[in-house]
């Protein structure tokens, strides 16, 4: 792996509720085009980091940086519009729209979003739209959602509703995608065609992962590099297959888990 | 003859001028879910505003007073109207959404238009206190010279001429991209964040649009009926906008139509002519509001998405790229 330019810069970054510290001085890099994951027992500070991250919450102390400019105190939608987008642990499709109008919402830039092209210039907004639809068309066909467009986005499966996050995440454009657990609750043969989109994504779009998973062995597969937290601080840093075999992260967090798969 | 005519004509300047409110309200909650619960506050705002614009100065010595009073032509005070409500939307908007979600903002516009309802009663140098406004005479009807009948039907054309321009607007920001994320932001303002949508500015818009609807017909309300006073806008009146849009289907402005017509105009207003009876006379009130409430229980237990709910956009028709075969019934993807 060539050493590429770092992408997103978190340093130092610490945050607390009330007395407890959940994320206590975290450091780290991920490089530009890399698939890379955040792991660490629960209670780590992983899901706080995701939303200091991701705007959802102001930055206390320390700073974050993302392609060069300081989101530690940017507010969410201002974050997405330099192009870092997050998922979260729950599926949140628009329950009342179709799957279609799902994929049309998040492109940047829509001109018919504007008050006075939508009273006074409706047909701008039109000629976009055929154009985003003509894309969703594609995107909707390679996640094998296109026979499901026109359906309520609510009335999915649970694997439909993970896959149109990602569908739909692929229609914003994003430089890099922050997905929180995007592997939680579904069944093996879905893991396999997620994480062949992920890879898939990240070759043909150039677009930069971060996930944030507990499935130690989708991490292993497709990850390129993995910080491990615990108690709120950066504990390692490194590739799956060296830090199964660090100590100190085998006590934090593998330890009983991997004795258990050695035993089993 | 002489008698249900003009009747038969109040009431359908009635209907058309709750249909304006009605998709004033849709804009806000049934495309954006802006709850708000003093929309009676913007159309007592349009109307306030379109009568101290048409009517003359009012003086202490006669014992009206108001502020300006600039004795505009109709058409203007209805658009100052329309303006201030729209202001006052923003300026709502901005205490109730900027940092408050569903109940609270509920709670919080609530809260705001009993304040607003409290301050225009009582401090009368704004609009003559509880008497409110009053003695504007019936726009264009003496350049017209019409007698009162003709006047109410005059009314039904302006105000039908003013509602089909309003449901242009209503329509044309429903099936706008502008819509598209109104209604995303109602279904989960959080994601629609994380693609960088501005919820609190697109909120504002619909809360403002909404209230510029609210305006509108309020300012109708004032031309109409020549004054208008606290009496008129309790917080109750918010309520019978709210059942009709409920019972006719928010998030789609026929199903407001609908919605407005069984339940602002017959259960509401039709039934004001009826007689009172004189050894109750509360009684025909009572058994009215009884009656709105049992119509919104019954549609929320039978058919909670309202009488014409929102419509499903297909994209069948959408020409797809140059080229490309037409879309077939592809198979499952459940398979």
């Amino acid at each position: 792996m060539p050493a590429a330019e770092a992408i997103l810069t978190v340093s130092h970054v610490s945050h607390s509720f009330g007395g407890f510290r959940a994320v206590d001085d975290c450091s780290f890099e991920i490089a530009a085009g890399s698939i890379s994951a955040l792991i660490g027992p629960n209670g780590a500070g992983k899901s706080t980091l995701v939303g200091l991250i991701g705007g959802a919450m102001r930055t206390q102390t320390g700073s974050i940086h993302f392609a060069g400019r300081n989101i530690s105190r940017m507010s969410a939608f201002k974050v997405a519009r330099l192009g870092l987008l997050r998922t979260y642990q729950v599926s949140r499709e628009f329950a009342g729209l179709t799957v279609m109008e799902n994929l049309l919402v998040p492109p940047p830039n829509q001109r018919g979003e504007s008050l006075f092209n939508a009273l006074f210039r409706p047909s701008l907004g039109r000629v976009q739209d055929r154009e985003l639809a003509d894309r969703a068309f594609e995107v909707l066909e390679t996640f094998g959602l296109l026979a499901l467009r026109d359906e309520y986005a609510g009335n999915l499966s649970g694997g439909e509703k993970r896959l149109l996050e990602l569908a739909r995440a692929v229609m914003a454009e994003p430089k890099f995608m922050l997905l929180d657990e995007p592997m939680a609750g579904i069944n093996p043969a879905l893991i396999a065609r997620l994480d062949g989109h992920i890879r898939r994504l990240r070759d043909d779009h150039g677009i930069t992962f971060l996930l944030v998973e507990h499935n130690l062995d989708v991490v292993e597969r497709i990850c390129d590099r993995v910080v491990v937290m615990a108690f709120g601080r950066t504990l390692a840093e490194g590739q799956m297959s060296e830090l199964r075999e660090n100590p100190e992260v085998v006590r934090a967090y593998l330890g009983g888990g991997l004795d258990e798969r050695a035993a089993g | 003859m002489d008698l249900i005519l003009p009747y038969l004509a109040t009431l359908v300047v009635f209907f058309f001028i709750y249909n304006i409110f009605t998709w004033g309200l849709n804009i806000q909650f049934g495309y954006a879910g802006v709850l708000d619960f003093t929309f009676i506050t913007f159309v007592a705002c349009g109307a306030y505003f379109a009568g101290v614009f048409a009517l003359g100065p009012g003086s202490q010595q006669n014992g009206f007073e108001w502020i300006l009073g600039l004795n505009l032509p109709f058409p203007i005070a209805l658009l100052a109207g329309a303006l201030a409500a729209g202001v006052l939307g923003i300026l709502i908007g901005l205490i109730a959404i900027n940092r408050l979600r569903s109940d609270y903002m509920a709670i919080v516009t609530l809260a705001t238009g009993t304040v607003i309802y409290g301050l225009v009663s009582n401090f009368t140098p704004l609009f003559d206190g509880f008497d409110g406004l009053a003695g504007l005479s019936p726009p264009f009807a003496q350049a017209l010279g019409l007698n009162s009948n003709q006047f109410t039907y005059l009314w039904v054309v302006v105000s039908g001429v003013v509602m089909v321009i309003c449901w242009f607007i209503a329509q044309r920001i429903l099936t706008s991209p502008l819509g598209r994320t109104m209604r995303a932001i109602r279904e989960d303002q959080d994601a629609a964040e994380t693609f960088g949508k501005d919820t609190i500015r697109v909120r504002l818009i619909a809360m403002s649009m909404g209230a510029v609807l609210a305006g509108v017909g309020g300012a109708l309300l004032m031309g109409f009926i020549g004054a208008f006073s606290p009496a008129g806008w309790t917080s109750g009146e918010t309520f019978v906008v709210w059942a009709a849009l409920i019972v006719g289907g928010r998030g789609n402005n026929w199903g407001a139509v609908v919605g407005s017509f069984v339940v602002a105009v017959l259960i509401n207003e039709a039934t004001r002519y009826i007689p009172p009876v004189t050894a109750d006379p509360t009684l025909i009130p009572t058994v009215r509001n009884m009656l709105i409430g049992a119509t919104l229980i019954l549609v929320l237990w039978v058919r909670p998405q309202g009488i014409i709910p929102e419509t499903r956009r297909r994209f069948f028709q959408l020409p797809l790229r140059p080229g490309s075969p037409p879309v077939q019934e592809a198979e499952s993807a459940r398979g």
